[in-house]
């Protein structure tokens, strides 16, 4: 087939999907509609806002803020785990385009940290997290959690959790940026030690970091599993942002010519596949537990998302998240087709997105999805933001780890003669 | 015994290094062997690309068993929590794909593993009880430290004096001999 109409019959495959979700959400709200007369009795009212809030409130600009801030957060942390599991797995392949992912990765700091202080003032000013507004005294849920749950050491803790991860990844990449100029071994092994503590801290530190942003916005739930749910989808992205990334600056003419092949395409594509599985299998873990359990302490955080056309968004999340990206990816070769991947890629964008605004947007819009231009907005504003400052700092050092050890191993490949070409020799 | 004399079933030749017959593959590919194999001690990485090998349709298996599996887990938990005896365990639905999953979903692994293996079995033609090769002294060392590569009489292209030459001199086999059938 060529790639032509691969291509299209890729994008084919997924706008029928998406069409498929849009006239399951018209029938939806048809059917919210009908049932409208009847009040809705939510006698738990579990930390949502009776109704919908207006385009230009305050509330409606910070819960789009924060939705376009933790997509961005995402790219970096996924970057951070990638490059942290580089050095702890003493990897070969990665050393050719592992500057890209210490460079994302380093602008957790000051960058996110910086980007944050809009949702601490949006979360003082009362606009994001009910429990700044709730006496703990009156509210057994917040009473308990108090620990974690306060204004100061929330601020503090996301502002330090923030700067610890940036930390690490400058870190790394400052290591490396030395071992470009004497070439010795120790600043490897340095990295190594640095990550083999580093991978503890990431874990707990994202953890955090999405309990306190993304999960305290119903601070009643109760998920072990919100952290690492925040970390698949987050490197699931990363992984097809950095796939097209470094495929189009391994071109001809373009930094990493000289030091990417088939090999780290290949590779790249199969992590993303391996974690569009592992994403499927953590959020499933996360649903199937709570329902089965059936305790109103934890269901009603997925009550509130199955009303109005929220359910339809969790049924793109499930096929567009996964079914969808997971059978078109089967192919061992197809994970080299950039008729398929640069369509995935876009749509992967666009399920992540849609996976966060399905964590935050319920609070203020129970009814269903409402999308407004702030969406957008902010989406493609901080992720342009951060593409640039990405390519500005990515161009401050050598593009790829010069004197890396394991940079042979990265480009030492095997490239055999197409038939009849053996012949010349 | 039969008078006539043994019949040649291939031509073995050997290679002291993976270089040289990685290199030796990439000619009989190009000179267009079908039924010809290569044999070393320890996996080459690209062997498959210089024998000019197909991928392997192995995955179709995989996939099919893979679909049986999961829908077989499906139907089984329909037909015996909703259909054939009804139980309400815990306040669930009689059947819902939630509660299935987990089981399905290790239905399509069992299964997929079994599509792979013998799928792997099918196309191989195994199990097959005996080759000519296992009686071939020099073969044993396959499995230590010698690399060979075996042309089968059958191949179209095999000619028992054309070949041998072709072995030894353009591909630069340190040994080649008959084994019989």
């Amino acid at each position: 087939m060529n790639p032509a109409s691969r291509f299209s019959r890729t994008w084919l495959a997924l706008l029928a999907t998406a069409a498929l979700f849009v006239a399951g959400r018209l029938l939806g709200a048809e059917h919210e509609a009908a049932h409208a007369a009847a009040p809705a009795a939510d006698a738990h009212g579990h930390g949502h806002a009776a109704a919908s809030v207006g385009v230009f409130s305050l509330k409606q600009i910070a819960h789009s803020y924060l939705t376009a801030y933790m997509f961005c957060l995402s790219l970096c942390v996924g970057s951070l785990f990638l490059s942290l599991a580089h050095h702890l797995f003493d990897a070969g392949w990665s050393a050719s385009i592992r500057r890209v992912t210490d460079t994302v990765a380093s602008l957790l700091f000051p960058w996110m940290v910086l980007l944050v202080l809009p949702i601490i003032g949006f979360a003082w000013a009362g606009q994001l997290y009910a429990w700044f507004n709730i006496d703990p005294a009156a509210d057994h849920a917040l009473d308990v959690k108090k620990v974690l749950f306060n204004k100061p050491t929330f601020t503090a803790l996301v502002l330090l959790l923030i700067s610890a991860l940036g930390w690490i990844a400058n870190t790394i990449r400052n290591w490396s940026i030395a071992q470009d100029k004497d070439g010795a071994a120790h600043w490897t092994s340095k990295s190594r030690k640095l990550a083999a503590g580093g991978i503890f801290a990431f874990a707990f530190f994202t953890t955090l970091i999405c309990f306190y942003l993304m999960k305290s916005l119903q601070h009643q739930f109760f998920s072990t599993m919100y952290g690492v749910y925040y970390f698949a989808g987050s490197v699931w992205v990363t992984l097809i942002t950095l796939y097209l990334l470094t495929f189009w600056l391994g071109q001809p003419g373009r930094p990493l010519e000289k030091v990417y092949f088939k090999r780290q395409q290949q590779d790249l594509g199969v992590l993303f596949f391996a974690f569009t599985v592992f994403y499927a299998y953590i959020h499933f873990s996360q649903y199937f537990l709570i329902w089965n359990a059936a305790i109103p302490e934890e269901t009603f955080w997925y009550v509130l998302r199955e009303k109005g056309s929220w359910k339809w968004v969790g049924m793109t999340i499930l096929f567009g998240h996964f079914f969808v990206p997971f059978l078109l990816l089967l192919n061992q070769d197809i994970k080299r087709n950039l008729a398929v991947m640069i369509p995935v890629g876009a749509w992967a964008w666009l399920m992540h997105y849609i996976d966060m605004t399905y964590n935050v947007m319920p609070v203020i819009h129970p009814d269903g999805l409402q999308l407004t231009f702030w969406d957008p907005l902010f989406w493609f504003g901080m992720a342009g933001l951060i593409g640039f400052l990405f390519w500005r700092k990515y161009q401050t050092a050598a593009p790829y780890p010069l004197k890396d050890p394991r940079l042979k191993e990265a480009v030492t490949h095997h490239e055999v003669p197409a038939p009849g070409a053996a012949a010349a020799h | 015994m039969s008078a006539s004399p043994l019949k040649p079933h291939a031509l073995l030749a050997e290679f002291g290094t993976a270089a040289d017959i990685f290199e030796a593959a990439i000619l009989c590919r190009d000179a267009g062997f079908s039924k010809w194999d290569v044999h070393t001690p320890f996996p080459i990485h690209g062997m498959d690309e210089a024998m000019g090998l197909r991928k392997s349709p192995v995955g179709w298996f995989t996939f099919c068993g893979g679909m049986t599996g999961f829908s077989a887990g499906m139907t089984m938990i329909w037909y015996m929590n909703k259909f054939d005896y009804p139980l309400v365990v815990g306040g669930k639905p009689l059947f819902t794909p939630l509660y299935a999953f987990p089981v399905s979903y290790e239905m399509t692994i069992l299964l997929s593993a079994f599509g792979t293996l013998f799928g792997m079995f099918f196309l191989n033609r195994l199990p097959k009880l005996y080759n000519p090769l296992f009686k071939n002294e020099r073969f044993k060392k396959a499995t230590d430290d010698r690399f060979f590569i075996v042309i089968e009489a059958a191949d179209p292209k095999f000619s028992l004096e054309a070949t041998r030459a072709f072995l030894t001199e353009k591909c630069h086999a340190t040994a080649v001999e008959i084994v019989e059938d």
